[in-house]
């Protein structure tokens, strides 16, 4: 997948009610754009709109429903996304805590 | 508003002055960080840290840009920039770091911003850095929960 794709998963999952909507999704196993509205502060509209952006990085997929269209989360997609961000806050939560160790044993030096 | 960004705070028993110290100079950043670090710790500052050896092709070496260097209260860089170009919100990641006394220690709170205008390829480019590898294992809907916390405002 190229970086220009990857730029745009990047910020479908940054917009706090697509990641509301994809809750939803999950919990729900899927939903439509109407379903969704009546559990949001958004019209349906903007609802079918954010799942466009979901379904273009490929966080969801769509199947026909009667009249609508029923979207369901690709779980593969959104581990992805969420494994590479996760690796960039564990690698931070690890160095937090060398500099504390670090910092900790200077102050206990200086005391001692 | 900035979503692409994360948030730490942590407890450290030792004062401001020793805190700032380990985080901006070389020889402690060396310890915590990366093998090696050329850098002073002054605003408009640039310098270098590297991963590997350098005197071997395999060495990553990374640009830095010291934003903010106020002792012992807050000290930020920029990173994550194409060589040679200059250190902007738009083509780098801002880590600051900002030290609060806390009794007799220091409350320590990192935040690491730009992700979101940077794009998703510092995420993939940090990851080779990370010497510490958990097995994520979440399952959904745990992973959006997390996803939020990793990317909150």
């Amino acid at each position: 997948m190229s970086v220009a794709v990857d730029d745009e998963l990047w910020s479908a999952v940054g917009d706090p009610t697509r990641r509301r909507m994809l809750d939803l999704l999950l919990t729900g196993g899927g939903g439509t754009a109407t379903t969704l509205s009546e559990h949001l502060p958004v019209t349906r509209q903007a609802v079918a709109k954010h799942l466009g952006v979901l379904h273009r990085v490929g966080l969801v997929h769509v199947m026909p429903a009667g009249r609508e269209r029923r979207y369901e989360v690709d779980e593969a997609q959104l581990a992805r996304a969420v494994a590479q961000l996760a690796s960039v806050g564990a690698a931070w939560d690890a160095r937090l805590q060398r500099i504390k160790r670090i910092a900790e044993a200077i102050q206990r030096g200086q005391e001692g | 508003m900035e979503y692409g960004s994360i948030e730490r705070e942590i407890r450290v028993d030792a004062s401001p002055e020793v805190v700032y110290e380990v985080i901006s100079t070389p020889e402690h950043l060396r310890e915590w960080w990366p093998d090696e670090a050329e850098l002073k710790p002054v605003p408009g500052a640039t310098g270098v840290i590297s991963f590997g050896d350098r005197s071997t092709p395999d060495a990553n070496v990374v640009a830095l840009t010291v934003i903010e260097a106020d002792p012992p209260r807050r000290f930020s860089f920029r990173w994550v920039y194409d060589e040679g170009e200059a250190a902007t919100p738009d083509n780098s990641l801002l880590v600051t770091f900002e030290l609060v006394p806390s009794g007799a220690g220091t409350l320590l709170r990192f935040t690491e911003t730009g992700f979101r205008e940077k794009g998703w390829e510092a995420a993939v480019l940090e990851e080779q850095y990370r010497e510490h590898v958990t097995g994520w294992d979440y399952f959904l809907p745990r992973l959006v929960t997390y996803v939020a916390r990793l990317v909150s405002p």
